[in-house]
C-alpha cells in the first residue's frame, strides 16, 4: 500500500507491506526498512526498525495524524490527491493571491483597503496571539481587491484575510 | 497566618500558588477568564470566580474587579504570580488601600525598582556596579551624545519603564543615534505609555546572572545563591540553570552580598531576584530587580532545598524569615527548559490549539510544573508559556543528560512545541562546554527543523498506524492477542498500491 504524507509543506511517499511478522516500509527512494512491531495499544506504538527499539506515540484528530518520536513531534496529513501533483511542494490554499495568517489570533491592524495598489513584501495586516505581533506580508505586486475582516477580528490559521489581485509586469 | 488567598494569575505559575497554599492549609481562590473556565487551577482551587472576557484588559489586569472579587469571597491577600499585575505598584498600592495584602514588596519599593532610570540612581548612590550611562531619563539629543562620547559605541537606548525589550535598540555609531532615540521613544509610548528612555553602554557578549533574594519585614535579608539565564530568544529565557559555569566562590560570594544590598537599598522585601549582566572580564553590573516570583524559580529550589513560593506566603503572612545565610547552600546542578506553544519550525510563531495527548516525563529528579492537560485547549490571549521542566542531578553533565532523556519522554501531541528545538541547545557542544552567552540561539541555532532520522521513524509510525486503524474507527485495544488480526480492514490513504 502506499502513503503520500505532508509535513512542512513537503510530501512523502511511504510504501508499506506486511507478512505475518512484520512490515517492510519503504521511505520514498530509499532502500525498504524490515519492521516488527512489539506493541501496539491506543496512543502507542513500539517497534524495532533495524536493531533500534522505537517508541512512538499517536493520535489522529481533524484529519491530522500526530505523531510524537525522540522528544519530535510531527503533524502529517495525508495527500489524498492524485499522483499528478508535485511532490515536494505543498499545495497553497487559494494560491498566492489570498493571504492568510499561519496561526490563529486577533486581528489588531488592517493596513489596506480595496483598490490599494500593494508591493511584494508589504505589509497587509498584523495579526497577534500569545503577546506576539505577526506581519501579514503581500507576497505578490498587485491590488486589493477585498478585505474580509476588520480589525478586532478573531481569525483562524489559513482563513482569507486578504484577497489580491495580481498585476503581472508589462 | 493568611488563612485564604486569591490568586490572581493564570496557567502554571496559579497552579503553582495552590499547591503550596494547600500545603500551608491556606484556602484558594482562583479567577479566572470565560475561555479559562476548563482550565487546570479552576479545578484545583478550592473556589473559582470568573472575572470576566479573555482580553487581559477585561479580566487578569482589571484591577478594581479583582480587588473587590478578593474582599466578597473573603480573601485576605491577593498572590499576583508573575506578568500580568504582578509588578504593578499601582495595584499593590490599591491592595494597601484596602486591607488587602499583596503577596510581593511594597507600592513603595515596586515603583523604585520599576523605574530602571530611579533603581540605576539608587544603587549608584549605594556604591552598586551599574551599567556605565545615564543617571537621568535623556532630553536632547546632546544628553544621549554627551554620554557617548564618555562610555563609546556600542551603546544600548533603553525604555525607562517596562521590558521586555521593547523600546531597546542597539547603536553602533553616532549616525544611528538620532533614529534609535525616535523609534526608541516611540516604541516606549506605545508599549508602556511613557515615552522615557534613557542611554547605556551595550555590553557585548555577556551573561546574564540573577541572585535569589529573601527578605522579611523586619530587615532580615539572604540570598538563596544565583541562577543563569543567559539562553535567551526574543529577550526571553528559554533554559536556566544553576550554579552558573562562569562564577567562582569568590565571586559568587562577592555578588551575593551585593544583591542583598541592592534589596535592601529599595526597602524591598519578599522575593525578588536582582539581575546582574556578567561580561568577559568577569565585571559585573546591577541590571535590575525583578519584583515577583520568576518563572525559573524551581532550579534554586532543587539545589538549596527551599520553597520560594511557602516562603513568600510566610513572609506576606509577617513571619519572620526562619533561613540563616550561613545555613543555606548549594546541591548539585539544576536546569530549567520553558515549554512554549510555539513552533520551532517557523520563526517560533504561536501554536495555540487543542492538546489532543500529554505525557509527561518522570524519573529521578524530574520535576514538572504544569498548567495543561490531555484534551486541554490553549487559547490565543496569552503567554505561550504551558509547562516548565525542570531536572535536578549532582553535576552539571548528570542534569543535562538527565534534562534530554526527560524532554524525550515529554508527548504533547496537538500542538507545536519547543521541545525538539530545546533537546537541540542542550545537546549542543557550546552548550555543553558552559559557552553560555545570551546572543547563544542566534548564534548556534540556525534555522531550526526536526532531525532526519526522527522524521523517518514518525513517517514508519505513521504508515503502520495509517493502516492499523482505519477510517471505520476500528480501534485496536490493548486487549487484542495481535494487532495484526485487524488488518483487512485498511484504510487505502486514497489511492492505492
Amino acid at each position: 500500500m502506499e502513503y503520500r504524507f505532508v509535513y512542512l509543506g513537503k510530501t512523502y511517499r511511504v510504501i508499506i507491506e506486511s507478512d505475518e511478522q512484520s512490515w517492510l516500509v519503504t521511505i520514498a527512494d530509499k532502500e525498504p526498512s524490515r519492521v516488527e512491531v512489539i506493541n501496539s495499544i491506543p496512543n502507542c506504538l513500539s517497534f524495532i526498525m533495524g536493531n533500534k527499539t522505537i517508541n512512538a506515540y499517536t493520535i489522529e484528530s481533524g484529519g491530522k495524524k500526530y505523531i510524537f518520536v525522540n522528544g519530535e513531534s510531527f503533524a502529517f496529513e495525508v495527500d489524498k490527491g492524485r499522483a499528478s501533483r508535485t511532490p515536494g511542494v505543498a499545495a497553497a490554499k487559494g494560491g498566492e493571491n489570498v493571504v492568510t495568517s499561519p496561526m490563529p489570533g486577533s486581528l489588531v491592524k488592517v493596513l489596506v483597503s480595496s483598490g490599494d495598489n500593494v508591493e511584494v513584501g508589504q505589509t497587509l495586516a498584523i495579526v497577534e496571539a500569545m503577546k506576539m505581533e505577526n506581519e501579514l506580508k503581500s507576497p505578490i505586486k498587485g491590488v486589493v481587491k477585498q478585505v474580509n475582516f476588520e480589525e478586532g477580528n478573531q481569525i483562524d490559521a489559513l482563513q482569507p484575510i486578504v484577497e489580491l489581485t495580481p498585476i503581472y509586469p508589462e | 497566618m493568611i488563612s485564604k488567598v486569591l490568586i490572581a494569575n493564570r496557567g502554571e505559575i496559579a497552579v503553582r500558588i495552590i499547591r503550596a497554599c494547600k500545603e500551608l492549609g491556606i484556602l484558594t481562590v482562583a479567577v479566572y477568564s470565560t475561555i479559562d473556565k476548563p482550565s487546570l487551577w479552576v479545578q484545583l482551587a478550592d473556589e473559582s470566580v470568573c472575572i470576566g472576557e479573555p482580553p487581559p484588559g477585561q479580566s487578569y489586569l482589571n484591577m478594581d474587579l479583582i480587588i473587590e472579587t478578593a474582599k466578597r469571597v473573603g480573601a485576605e491577600a491577593i498572590h499576583p504570580g508573575y506578568g500580568f499585575l504582578a509588578e504593578n505598584p499601582d495595584f499593590a498600592q490599591k491592595c494597601e488601600e484596602a486591607s488587602i495584602i499583596f503577596v510581593g514588596p511594597s507600592s513603595k519599593a515596586l515603583r523604585l525598582v520599576g523605574d530602571k532610570v530611579a533603581a540605576r540612581q539608587t544603587m549608584w548612590k549605594t556604591g552598586i556596579p551599574i551599567i556605565p550611562g545615564m543617571l537621568a531619563v535623556g532630553k536632547g539629543i546632546e544628553d544621549f551624545q554627551a554620554i557617548t562620547a564618555q562610555v563609546g559605541y556600542p551603546v544600548l537606548v533603553k525604555a525607562s519603564l517596562g521590558g521586555g525589550g521593547k523600546g531597546m535598540r542597539i547603536v553602533k555609531n553616532e549616525k544611528e543615534l538620532g533614529d534609535a532615540i525616535a523609534a526608541g521613544r516611540r516604541e516606549a509610548k506605545s508599549a508602556f505609555g511613557d515615552e522615557s528612555i534613557y542611554l547605556e553602554k551595550y555590553i557585548e557578549e555577556p551573561r546574564h546572572v540573577e541572585f535569589q533574594v529573601l527578605a522579611d519585614k523586619f530587615g532580615n535579608i539572604v540570598h538563596l545563591f544565583e541562577r543563569e539565564c543567559s539562553i535567551q530568544r526574543r529577550y526571553q529565557k528559554i533554559i536556566e540553570e544553576t550554579p552558573s559555569k562562569a562564577l567562582t566562590d569568590e565571586l559568587r560570594n562577592r555578588m551575593g552580598e551585593l544583591a542583598k544590598r541592592v534589596i535592601k537599598a529599595a526597602e524591598y522585601t519578599n522575593a525578588g531576584t536582582v539581575e546582574f549582566l556578567l561580561d568577559r572580564d568577569k565585571d559585573f553590573f546591577f541590571l535590575e530587580v525583578n519584583a515577583r516570583i520568576q518563572v525559573e524559580h524551581p532550579i534554586t529550589e532543587l539545589t538549596v532545598g527551599v520553597d520560594l513560593v511557602r516562603q513568600q506566603l510566610l513572609i506576606a503572612s509577617g513571619e519572620k524569615l526562619a533561613l540563616r545565610q550561613e545555613e543555606i547552600s548549594q546541591r548539585g546542578h539544576a536546569i530549567e527548559a520553558r515549554i512554549y506553544a510555539e513552533d520551532p519550525t517557523h520563526d517560533f510563531l504561536p501554536s495555540p490549539g487543542k492538546i489532543h495527548w500529554l505525557k509527561e516525563p518522570q524519573g529521578p529528579g524530574v520535576r514538572v510544573d504544569s498548567g495543561i492537560y490531555s484534551g486541554c485547549e490553549v487559547t490565543p490571549h496569552y503567554d505561550p508559556i504551558l509547562s516548565k521542566l525542570i531536572v535536578w542531578g549532582e553535576t552539571r553533565e548528570l542534569a543535562r543528560k538527565r534534562l534530554i532523556q526527560a524532554l524525550k519522554g515529554y508527548v504533547i501531541l496537538g500542538i507545536r512545541t519547543t521541545v525538539g528545538f530545546l533537546i537541540d541547545v542542550i545537546e549542543h557542544p557550546k552548550f555543553v562546554e558552559g559557552e553560555t552567552y545570551t546572543n547563544f540561539i542566534s548564534k548556534n541555532m540556525g534555522t531550526w527543523k526536526p532531525k532526519d532520522d526522527a522524521l523517518e521513524q514518525a513517517l514508519v509510525a505513521v504508515a503502520i498506524v495509517s493502516s492499523q486503524t482505519p477510517a471505520t474507527a476500528k480501534v485496536v485495544t490493548a486487549q487484542a492477542t495481535s494487532p495484526w488480526q485487524e488488518l483487512g480492514k485498511w484504510e487505502m490513504g486514497g489511492h492505492g498500491v
